[in-house]
């Protein structure tokens, strides 16, 4: 935990950008302002009437100005969700 | 890997550009420098909605007003390459254009801890 993101480089995150949209990869890499390589990754798009859909992405480059919170993701315990039947309201934008 | 380095990688491959006020821009990467400011040929764009649709033959974008960027997968393994490649240039190069140090055969002087010139020649 030394360096900040450092550690999550080639790990599974959970990114929140400030648009309230979700999306998860694998960190490959950062620089000083948060501009973030994700690859393989997905959205996970929460409804609360549905189950979580799950839009494929693949590589992205994520500017940093809209990352709002960046989360390594326990991957046993993700890999255990049922995605299909959880229902969660989606989250809103961050407003400026 | 740097993000700026991924997409100066890009150069030449399609991608989707979405600025933050939700327009996309489908298009081939041309240039971008560190900004992010990027130049697109045969560019389609979206509205937020994704109910209207413009076409341009190249567009310019503010790096500040981008999203996020959508790159073709295979682009990764291509920065790899690219490493590696300029890695092994800089091997090659070594011993080169060493050994010039000091041409022009001219005087060299030895000075002292103060600056004082002790021996020329």
């Amino acid at each position: 935990m030394a360096t900040g993101l450092e550690s999550y480089v080639n790990h599974t995150v959970s990114i929140v950008t400030s648009d309230g949209r979700n999306f998860v990869g694998t960190l490959k890499g950062f620089d000083q302002t948060i501009n973030l390589i994700l690859d393989d990754s997905h959205e996970r798009v929460y409804s609360a009437t549905q189950g979580v859909e799950q839009v494929v992405l693949g590589l992205h480059i994520i500017r940093g100005d809209n990352v709002a919170v960046v989360g390594e993701m326990d991957e046993a315990l993700d890999s255990r969700l049922d995605l299909s039947s959880l229902r969660a309201e989606p989250i809103g934008q961050v407003i400026f | 890997m740097l993000p700026l380095t991924l997409l100066r990688t890009a150069q030449n491959h399609p991608m989707l550009v979405e600025l933050k006020n939700g327009e996309t821009y489908n298009g081939h990467l041309v240039s971008c420098d560190n900004w992010m400011n990027i130049n697109l040929r045969e560019v389609i764009c979206t509205s937020r909605d994704g109910d209207k649709f413009w076409k341009m033959p190249e567009c310019y974008i503010r790096g500040s007003t981008i999203k996020y960027l959508r790159i073709p997968d295979e682009v990764i393994d291509m920065v790899k390459e690219e490493t590696v490649v300029k890695a092994r240039s800089r091997t090659d190069m070594k011993g080169r254009g060493g050994g010039q140090r000091n041409r022009g055969g001219g005087q060299s002087k030895t000075l002292d801890s103060d600056g004082d010139c002790l021996t020329v020649g």
